[in-house]
């Protein structure tokens, strides 16, 4: 286990490695403005010249490559350009990483405690009235664009419930909303998959074999069809988990929460070439992270994958 | 075939009926079936895909799909009439307890997340009240049972880790940790390669004497029949038509479909001639059955055939046949050479032992 962990990590340090090295070609093709900011055009050609040289950006492209790996082991990500002059790139994505992560991990939280066990008892009461109702919900949230409903619940849900719409730190109460807005399309995709993959064990040989060896059909629910159904889950799981931590643009901005969600899009309209990279490394990352777990939670679920020297199937 | 000879009933069915609703379409699989089944025997049901006997099985252990319901009919289980149970906590004392299934296809029917130890263990924790220690003890006994070896180490290994032959041989110990009287047998051998369908059958064998059980096999496989059955009973589209002891049902058949059944045996084949296959289908079971079900299928078929069901007309004590042809009235029918020969080679080898 831990060398299959080991030799995962060292892969994704590999892609990782790659990734890195293409989204700073890529930029490093785009126009130079970008490094100049607001200052272009108060500077005469000249000033622009010792400017970017000072940048290092007059360097040969491989020492350029070189500076920005050592920096990036020290943790620098070089500084912001257009959108926070000089302020360290690092900062600014720490600062607003902290408020998508906690309604990131918030919300997965609060679609698994619901959408799972929903699914379940979707499963478990098939073609009965709460199927239908989750299915209609399901059907609801995934086909209907979330702009309406998240403008539905604004107008008449913080009514009822007298929540206040705008999200204010100190006040737990205003936490709610984007929480729930956030948790709404999540726990629908789990509770759709988790029905999904419990009907699909359901109909397998060995429930048969199971009901015919006269286990109780909540036994037989809960001991026998549950970890199966989980194991496709389980896969994915992480990698659901990471991207909902990448912030939503929509809701951070619906709810005015200083989140991540878009920050990407602002870089990338000021031309702020350091920010982008920074960020890249960091959606990046995440996805890799994501795809290990997903891949450790399958091992730890599933007897059938060997984790060892060869990773040989028997 | 002592066990015929003293018979006592076990399980008794009495006019069964059972039908399936399928978009709004009534469909009857089984009509109007009695059999006895005897204590300590081997029973073999025979017939061809969608002929009802599955449904038969199932109906007895409380499976049938949701859509599928006993509409008519009796199911004698020590003076319980299994046919009236609707609720799991009753099926629950039947099954696996009472009734055990070995199932089809070994490679499936395992769960694929569990330890064989543990799922067989499920079965003596469930059945035979032991916990802990004890149950581990009783588990790894019906591992060397099924003959497997190694069996503490084979107790934590997971169904993938064993061979098509070897989850069969688990499947086996876990419907004999259930401690049943009945052993039903769906198919046991035909998802395994022949030398192993010969270990599987002699295994059975052997269990069925150990543990005194009385075992249903079914199967489509006459050769499978042969191995193992004290009696055989064939059934076409829904009906029992013939049973009776092996011998009687292999070598003097009667009804029509029986011996459209021995023809077709790949080993009664003549070199350079086509080997025998039944001309036409099986009847649409959405629709009403008037008469004998395989008439229009049946060369020999009468003119009643296709008005009025026939009874069964007893042949000898134990073997019976419902076909108009042992009605007094009905002509003499000519049957093939081959099929002649066959019966007269197997009733000489009776003789013989």
């Amino acid at each position: 286990m831990l060398w299959y962990i080991g030799k995962r990590l060292l892969q994704s340090i590999i892609t990782l490695f790659i990734i890195i090295t293409i989204v700073f070609s890529l930029l490093r093709l785009m126009p130079e403005e970008g490094y100049l900011g607001a200052a272009a055009d108060k500077m005469s050609p000249a000033q622009q010249e010792v400017y970017l040289s000072n940048l290092g950006l007059r360097d040969p492209l491989l020492v350029q490559l070189g500076n920005f790996y050592t920096n990036l082991l020290q943790g620098d990500l070089g500084k912001s350009v257009t959108y926070r002059t000089d302020v360290p790139v690092v900062t600014i994505i720490a600062d607003k990483i902290i408020y998508s992560l906690l309604f990131g991990l918030g919300a997965v939280a609060l679609s698994l405690i619901i959408g799972v066990p929903l699914g379940i008892l979707m499963a478990h009461m098939k073609g009965r009235w709460l199927d239908r109702l989750g299915t209609g919900y399901i059907v609801f949230v995934v086909a209907v664009p979330a702009a309406v409903y998240y403008l539905v619940i604004q107008m008449y849900v913080t009514e009822i419930f007298r929540l206040p719409m705008l999200f204010d730190e100190y006040r737990p109460i205003t936490w709610i909303l984007p929480l729930v807005s956030m948790a709404l399309a999540p726990t629908a995709s789990y509770a759709m998959w988790m029905r999904r993959y419990m009907v699909d064990e359901l109909n397998k040989d060995y429930i048969k074999l199971a009901r015919a060896k006269g286990v109780k059909e909540r036994t037989l629910m809960f001991s026998h069809v549950l970890r199966n159904a989980f194991i496709p889950m389980a896969q994915y799981l992480p990698a659901t988990i990471l991207f909902t931590i990448t912030g939503s643009i929509y809701i951070e901005s619906l709810y005015s929460i200083p989140g991540m969600g878009g920050l990407l899009v602002d870089a990338i309209q000021r031309q702020d070439n350091t920010i982008v990279q920074g960020l890249v490394l960091v959606f990046s990352s995440l996805g890799i992270i994501g795809l290990i777990l997903g891949d450790i939670a399958m091992a730890l679920v599933d007897p059938r994958i060997k984790l060892g020297k060869g990773e040989s199937v028997r | 075939m002592e066990a015929t000879r003293t018979k006592s009933s076990i399980l008794s069915i009495q006019s069964l009926v059972i039908k399936f609703t399928l978009r709004g379409q009534v469909l009857t699989a089984i009509r109007d079936i009695s059999l006895e089944l005897y204590q300590g025997e081997s029973l073999a049901i025979v017939g061809e895909s969608g002929s009802g006997k599955s449904v038969l099985v199932k109906s007895i252990m409380g499976l049938l799909d949701k859509n599928g319901s006993i509409e008519q009919g009796r199911i004698l289980y020590n003076d319980r009439d299994l046919a009236q149970f609707t609720t799991e906590r009753e099926w629950l004392q039947i099954r696996g307890k009472e009734i055990a299934m070995v199932t089809q296809d070994p490679m499936t029917s395992l769960n694929p997340l569990k330890t064989i130890g543990k799922q067989i263990e499920e079965c003596v924790v469930l059945h035979q009240g032991l916990k802990g220690k004890a149950a581990y003890e009783e588990t790894l006994k019906y591992l060397t049972d099924v003959g497997i070896y190694d069996v503490e180490k084979r107790y934590k290994q997971y169904p993938h880790e064993f061979s098509g032959g070897m989850r069969q041989r688990i499947v086996i110990a876990i419907a004999l940790a259930c401690h049943p009287k009945i052993l039903i047998c769906d198919e046991p051998t035909t998802a395994l390669d022949v030398t192993i369908q010969a270990q599987i059958l002699q295994l059975l064998k052997n269990l069925q004497q150990k543990y005194g059980l009385t075992t249903v096999y079914i199967t489509h496989d006459l050769g499978v029949v042969a191995k193992v059955a004290d009696r055989i009973a064939v059934m076409y589209a829904g009906d029992v038509i013939e049973v009776g002891a092996t011998h009687e049902v292999f070598f003097n058949g009667q009804h029509p479909y029986t011996w459209a059944l021995i023809s077709s045996l790949p080993q009664l084949g003549l070199k350079g001639q086509q080997l025998y296959s039944i001309k036409g289908t099986p009847p649409n079971l959405f629709k009403a059955i008037k008469g004998d079900a395989f008439a229009p299928r049946n060369p020999f078929a009468l003119k009643i055939d296709y008005e009025e069901r026939p009874p069964f007309f007893q042949v000898s004590n134990t073997h019976y046949a419902r076909t108009w042809l042992l009605d007094p009235r009905a002509p003499k029918v000519e049957l093939p050479e081959t099929l002649l020969a066959f019966f007269e080679e197997g009733r000489q080898h009776a003789n013989d032992a």
